[in-house]
């Protein structure tokens, strides 16, 4: 393998695997306050990105690119927050009970159902926000390196929001001990739907920055929801590390796969490298082991 | 006793006559038409099919129907999956009584409803190019798709004949038909002795498909043999070759002629040194003129679906649309019978007559595939104008 077959490898994987680092992310924010997994992740990004088609203007100057992006990320910030209502409404504990399973996948149904309503299901294709970078005189896609910063963003933004502002605090409180949490005062339903809310930033940011690299129409969201979950199941759940890591892992690891196997085998070494990492850490690399009564 | 006898006599000649009889019927009663198509789920041209289908059928009952009667239409959204489509089958075939159908379109699916319509002796046109579809499988079904060996043949031939390829790699996405196009190129290759450096796969949707082409461009092929099936996947393609400015010659299959999608993602530079297989009836040299039967559905499309027509792909649309028409001229052309023999019998025999915006339909010996090389032409992908119709290669 030559150094720039190495470095598109590299750089591509890693702008793939930060795609799947924040829908990790966005996981992560609302399984530890809540225990709910949204299943909805994926297409919530894919809607990010159908709003970016339809919004950016041909030729956006650097104010309408902001005012776009801004009015998808408050957009996606509202929607998700509401589906956290809805998904919340009808339990009295979200660890004990388990209809989230479904309200969360019929959202990812119903939104996606809305977007072939409306465009069919042929690909929407987002023009790039930048130009593309040359590396090694190979054309890579600028949209990946806004996404490896993106991740790194959020990676630094949420640790700072749990270690430095009281919803933070409350939220890493809930995720140690919901019940003690309660006990102590925390408003733990609000606090479970500022994790909705956020979890929509992280998918609208990702959707608007990743829209010219990411496949965006109907049917493709359950593909990212997937590859996003199974990076934070080797990274280990709950863990925005984790996610990160285990995101990069599986971009790397499913470009490396294409190249060297075939791209019929990128999901094969991908669900490999997965069963690899559970026989060993059951939690995932930097999961934490679950204690149990007995 | 004596009444007994007389029932079991009545029933008996009812029986037999309702056996011999052809599937006439009343002139006031319709002729159902079913459609399985894809309408949700992952096909990305299920939407075309059915306003297709949708059109072709109100342009018949406007015009008087089939025989003097009207067609009557029920549609089966088999959602790409062949349990969803045997239970669409069995509705269609069982509860609605359908006279003839048209459709599905992918493969899995066809072969999974075929068994249900044959044995109901329904006459139907699909649009699936699975090389297992064969008249032993579907007697009263026939296919306008060009089968996978077609296309494969004329990929290779196209290359050899316009890019002087000796030594080729193939690139093809993982559905049932290019699998088999595949392998039938293969066998092409070792036929004409061309050499093989590389092949490669993609999954549907795959957005970045440069490891794959990375991993081709080392065996440095004279030309790529692509099989792509959607518009979508042929931008994917060619947006990935253009990163790596890599400007290798590609002779691709009908799929790569879906240009649309690939010209709004990257513009005409793309399809430099591409060429692809389209439908000849939406071709043409710029001395002939451009096909008027092509122009014509185009508009009707969009005075039907005018929010919408822009994003169907006219070529595909119209495989759908002739299908109802060669249905109608089959059943016209046996004075009025709609059974599936009758109805197959005529079109193994009168095909060749067809008139309609695809022409040269033919059937060959052991095969139910209409669009042999005669219907089919190279074009050159980038000359797609606003009804979708390309300039041929080599005018």
């Amino acid at each position: 393998m030559s150094i720039d077959e190495l470095a598109l490898i590299l750089v591509r994987g890693l702008g793939q695997g930060a795609i799947y680092a924040l829908i990790g992310m966005s996981f992560n924010i609302v399984v530890n306050s809540s225990g709910i997994l949204n299943f909805a992740n994926g297409t919530l990004m894919i809607l990010a990105g159908v709003l970016a088609f339809l919004f950016l203007p041909a030729t956006p100057g650097f104010v309408g690119w902001a005012l776009v992006a801004l009015a998808i990320v408050a957009f996606l910030f509202v929607f998700v927050l509401l589906q956290g209502v809805l998904t919340l409404f009808p339990l009295k504990s979200s660890v004990e009970q388990h209809s989230w399973l479904i309200t969360t996948m019929a959202v990812s149904v119903i939104v996606s159902a809305c977007i072939h309503l409306y465009g069919g299901s042929l690909a929407f294709r987002v023009p790039p926000l930048l130009p593309p970078v040359s590396v090694f005189g190979l054309s890579t896609p600028s949209a990946y390196f806004l996404l490896i910063g993106l991740a790194a963003f959020w990676f630094v933004m949420i640790g700072w929001f749990h270690k430095n502002t009281r919803a933070g605090l409350a939220m890493s409180a809930v995720a140690q001990d919901l019940d003690a949490g309660k006990a102590a005062g925390i408003p733990v339903r609000r606090i479970q739907l500022y994790a909705f809310g956020i979890s929509g930033l992280v998918l609208g940011t990702t959707g608007f920055v990743g829209a010219p690299v990411i496949n965006i129409s109907a049917e493709t969201g359950i593909g990212y929801l997937l590859s996003g979950f199974t990076a934070l199941v080797i990274g280990g759940l709950g863990s925005n590390l984790g996610a990160v890591v285990g995101g990069s892992l599986v971009g790397v690891l499913s470009m490396f796969a294409a190249y060297r196997f075939g791209g019929i085998y990128q999901d094969t070494v991908t669900m490999g490298l997965l069963i690899a990492v559970l026989m060993f850490r059951p939690e995932g690399i930097f999961g934490l082991a679950a204690s149990r009564k007995v | 006793m004596k009444l007994t006898r007389r029932i079991l006599a009545s029933l008996l000649v009812g029986g037999v006559m309702t056996s011999v009889m052809p599937a006439f019927a009343d002139d006031g009663e319709p002729i159902k038409l079913g459609a399985f198509v894809p309408v949700t789920g992952a096909g990305a041209l299920g939407e075309a099919s059915l306003v297709a289908v949708e059109l072709a059928v109100k342009q018949i009952n406007e015009a008087g129907g089939i025989a003097g009667r009207q067609v009557q239409l029920t549609v089966a959204d088999y959602q790409t999956d062949p349990t969803i489509g045997v239970g669409e089958a069995n509705r269609l075939v069982h509860q609605v009584g359908i006279d003839m159908a048209v459709g599905p379109t992918y493969s899995q699916v066809t072969l999974a409803v075929l068994p249900l319509l044959s044995a109901g002796q329904i006459p139907s046109i699909n649009v699936s190019g699975s090389s297992t579809f064969t008249p032993a499988v579907g007697p009263y079904s026939f296919s306008m798709l060009p089968n996978a060996e077609t296309q494969a043949r004329a990929m290779v031939e196209n290359a050899i004949a316009e890019f002087d390829a000796k030594k080729v790699a193939i690139f093809s996405d993982n559905g049932a038909q290019a699998k088999t196009a595949v392998a039938e190129i293969q066998k092409v290759l070792e036929e004409k002795n061309i050499a093989l450096t590389g092949i490669q796969e993609y999954n549907y949707n795959s957005q970045d498909l440069t490891p794959q082409l990375l991993a081709l461009r080392s065996g440095e092929p004279d030309a790529i043999l692509l099989f792509t099936s959607t518009g979508d996947d042929t931008a994917n393609v060619l947006l990935s070759r253009a990163q790596l400015n890599w400007d290798v010659n590609i002779s691709g299959s009908y799929g790569v002629s879906l240009a649309t999608q690939a010209l709004a993602a990257g513009g005409a530079d793309l399809f430099n040194n591409v060429i692809a297989l389209n439908y000849a009836g939406f071709t043409y040299c710029k001395a002939d003129g451009k096909p008027q039967r092509a122009i014509d559905l185009v508009e009707a499309v969009r005075a039907y679906k005018p929010d919408s027509a822009a994003r169907y792909p006219m070529n595909f649309l119209a495989l759908f649309y002739d299908s109802v028409f060669i249905l109608k001229t089959a059943v016209e052309g046996n004075g009025g019978d709609t059974s599936g023999p009758a109805v197959a019998k005529w079109i193994e025999e009168n095909i060749q007559s067809f008139d309609g915006v695809n022409s040269g339909l033919a059937v060959g010996a052991g095969s139910h595939f209409l669009i042999g090389l005669d219907a089919l032409a190279i074009v050159k992908p980038a000359t797609i104008d606003e009804y979708g119709i390309q300039e041929r290669a080599g005018c």
